[in-house]
């Protein structure tokens, strides 16, 4: 048994700091304090413009301070095309428990005015979550960062740096670097840095939302059931087997006319 | 009747001496110390009965002792809040007279007779009203005011006039004391002349906070919060360069809840001047308070854990725009439409109205969206027939058709038509038939099927095919990425 203020480097450190549950069973259990810390500065190093970002925030962001709060991005992640940049999706964000009425978005001009405007979001009583994209960020930005959150007590600070940026040394006290699976369904997440041993195998987190990986489930059985029926040119309105389970042969549905949707590719 | 005198000593005279005193009266005004005004305005908190008598302000406080806990605790209390630091004066008495008298004993340094000997023993050099007679009192061996009120009242009054008699009949409580009251004008609008040219608006900030001194001390008298104010500015030249200059320059500063506090104001004055030019030394500056609205104190919450300390979202707002500018702060928009482009709007946060956010429409939220949206889409490349980005796509969901905007909305076009119109005028004297042929500028219909895709980089895509219509029987079908699932 350890005395108190001792930390064994071998476990995780939980230093009493506030923490707000990812929505993730599997990511809480490795981070100190069981969810993302309140009040520092946390690092996301994601290897790609397209890794899925929200759906690993949203749920942590749509819990913290419920119904009240303002979340505050700033910047936004490069986009194929410089002049017309990429926009939040409001419905989906909506869809998510993320309210318009509670995000601010400061899309900021420069490098400097977007470290500015981080700062001064992180001294603002009513601001629950900032979300900064600060990819030219020196690690004396971050230090200022690290202290105006703390400064700040109970908000979520996350910055977001090109995966090289693993690398370098930084002062945030959570990294994680974030890399989409293979096949494009999982979220892979590798915690660079934390307050405890180093994680043995990156984390797999689901990469869309549950809703859209029950369309996209949907979509792959009929993909399935189309080119099965392209086959063996099975005319509409015809009694055929499911698509969804190929093993189980005896799950026979009707295709009425309104679930004739059609089949892409 | 219990009274207070006050005076701010002449700044450089840290030590009251009676040689600087004279001289040194307006020689060097420190910026920060408000007008005289404005330093009554501050007495106000302390009772409704102050008034500005010679050099020294009155204060009649028998009726607010009890609340302000005696005289004791209540000098401790002037001491403390001191609006021109570093010194105050003050000198309490029974008579607002003697109150004075013994100030300005203290001023030039002279002793204080004993309390027993009160009016009596006071040098009649300290009343403003035997000033005029001092040589004559003298060679009639008055020096005290006692001497002086025991002179016949007849004579006294043919020889000297009635104001040296009524001020006596005052200090020895026989008239009761009464003086023009200040009060707090209805507007605020107060003019400081500089002593100097400043060219440069660090320098003009740094005298405009002497005026914004005398604001907060007129807000707090009157019970108000400022919403909005102007700062404007004398130029000193009418014309540079052979070219005509304006009389002054001007800067409007509003705020979005009644303030009294003016760091913001002050700080959001700063961001709006270092942008400003002076087109001229400015020599005058001026300060008005254009809308106001009634100070409501902010209620807390008893939990201490509750309390957050920081400032209130409007003050983060109004500072990034006041130094990035309003575009730069965005606020979300709720729109009912169904064309994903058209169906959210980003606003500078600064107009849309915070405590009336817009209620979205049951249908509005959608899971099935993607998360990340161009606002204009992209096209894409097409082989055999499949789109390509980052290689040929593979739609994994779909098709969901939107079919919308057949309403003519001429009078409110996309961001995207009114940059083509401006970038191009040819474009916009072509006809309306031309303009039908590009579908995707927010005027024309949209047809479109969507598709979730998937491309080799497993990056998952919302892409769009535009769908012939009526209107457009021939259009070759189209590909365009909308969106992403990020």
């Amino acid at each position: 048994m350890a005395p108190a203020g001792v930390w064994a480097a071998d476990a995780l450190h939980d230093s009493g700091t506030p923490a707000v549950s990812t929505g993730h069973a599997v990511l809480d259990a490795q981070l100190p304090g069981g969810g993302w810390p309140l009040g520092t500065l946390v690092e996301l190093l994601p290897a790609a413009g397209s890794v899925p970002l929200w759906p690993l925030l949203l749920p942590a962001l749509a819990a913290h301070r419920v119904g009240q709060g303002t979340v505050v991005l700033v910047g936004a992640p490069q986009s194929p095309r410089p002049a017309a940049g990429w926009q939040p999706g409001l419905p989906a964000l909506a869809a998510a428990g993320l309210p318009p009425a509670r995000l601010l978005w400061v899309p900021g001009a420069s490098a400097a005015d977007r470290l500015w405007a981080t700062e001064q979001a992180l001294r603002c009583a009513d601001v629950a979550a900032v979300l900064a994209w600060l990819p030219q960020a020196r690690p004396a930005d971050l230090r200022r960062l690290q202290l105006a959150a703390a400064k700040g007590g109970d908000g979520l600070l996350f910055v977001l740096r090109p995966a090289p940026a693993a690398r370098a040394a930084s002062p945030a006290p959570l990294r994680l670097r974030l890399d989409v699976g293979a096949a494009g369904d999982a979220l892979v997440v590798d915690i660079v840095k934390r307050r405890g041993p180093p994680l043995a195998a990156p984390l797999h987190l689901p990469a869309q939302s549950p809703a859209m990986r029950a369309l996209l489930a949907a979509g792959a059985a009929r993909g399935r059931t189309g080119q099965a029926r392209q086959g063996a040119r099975v005319l509409p309105f015809a009694v055929r087997s499911g698509g969804a389970q190929p093993g189980d042969a005896a799950a026979r549905e009707v295709v009425h006319a309104v679930d004739r949707v059609a089949v892409a590719a | 009747m219990q009274w207070i005198a006050l005076q701010w000593p002449p700044e450089a005279a840290p030590a009251p001496c009676p040689a600087t005193v004279a001289t040194t009266t307006t020689a060097e005004q420190e910026p920060r110390r408000a007008p005289d005004e404005a330093l009554g305005w501050w007495a106000l908190q302390f009772t409704p009965r102050v008034a500005q008598v010679d050099e020294a302000l009155l204060l009649e406080v028998s009726a607010s002792l009890r609340l302000w806990g005696g005289l004791r605790a209540l000098a401790q209390r002037i001491e403390a809040e001191n609006p021109a630091p570093p010194l105050i004066w003050q000198a309490p008495a029974a008579i607002g007279l003697v109150a004075l008298a013994q100030l300005r004993l203290r001023a030039t340094g002279q002793a204080l007779p004993p309390p027993s000997a009160l009016p009596e023993a006071l040098p009649l050099e300290a009343l403003s009203a035997a000033r005029a007679h001092l040589p004559l009192l003298a060679r009639l061996g008055c020096r005290s005011w006692g001497q002086a009120h025991a002179l016949p009242r007849a004579g006294l009054v043919r020889r000297c006039g009635p104001q040296l008699r009524a001020a006596l009949d005052v200090a020895f409580g026989l008239v009761p004391e009464s003086y023009p009251w200040l009060t707090a004008p209805e507007r605020f609008d107060q003019s400081l002349d500089l002593h100097t040219h400043v060219d440069n608006a660090p320098a003009l900030l740094w005298a405009a906070a002497r005026l914004l001194t005398a604001l907060q001390h007129w807000l707090r008298a009157r019970q108000l919060g400022v919403l909005a104010l102007e700062l404007a500015w004398t130029l000193d030249l009418k014309r540079l360069h052979g070219q005509p200059l304006p009389p002054g320059q001007a800067l409007v500063v509003r705020t979005a809840q009644p303030a009294q506090a003016m760091e913001h104001l002050r700080r959001l004055l700063a961001e709006r001047l270092a942008r400003v030019q002076l087109l001229a030394p400015a020599v005058q500056l001026r300060l008005r308070a254009l809308q106001t609205a009634p100070w409501q104190l902010a209620s807390h919450s008893l939990l201490p854990e509750e309390r957050r300390a920081g400032d209130p979202l409007h003050v983060f707002i109004e500072r990034v725009s006041a130094r990035l500018g309003p575009g730069q702060v965005l606020a979300a928009e709720p729109v009912a439409d169904h064309r994903p482009e058209q169906r959210q709007r980003w606003r500078p946060a600064q107009q849309a109205p915070r405590h009336r956010a817009p209620a979205t429409e049951p249908g509005w939220a959608d899971a099935l969206a993607p998360s990340w949206l161009f606002p204009e889409p992209l096209p894409l490349a097409e082989q055999g027939g499949r789109p390509l980005y980052h290689g040929p796509l593979q739609l994994l969901a779909g098709p969901r058709r939107i079919e919308a905007g057949w309403w003519p909305t001429g009078d409110a076009p996309s961001p995207a038509a009114a940059r083509k119109q401006e970038g191009d005028p040819s474009i916009a004297n072509k006809t309306r038939a031309d303009s039908e042929a590009v579908p995707l500028d927010g005027s024309s219909p949209a047809a479109r099927d969507y598709y979730v895709a998937r491309n080799p980089a497993a990056e998952l895509l919302w892409v769009f095919r535009e769908r012939p219509t009526a209107r457009q029987p021939q259009a070759a079908p189209r590909w365009f990425l909308h969106g992403l699932y990020a």
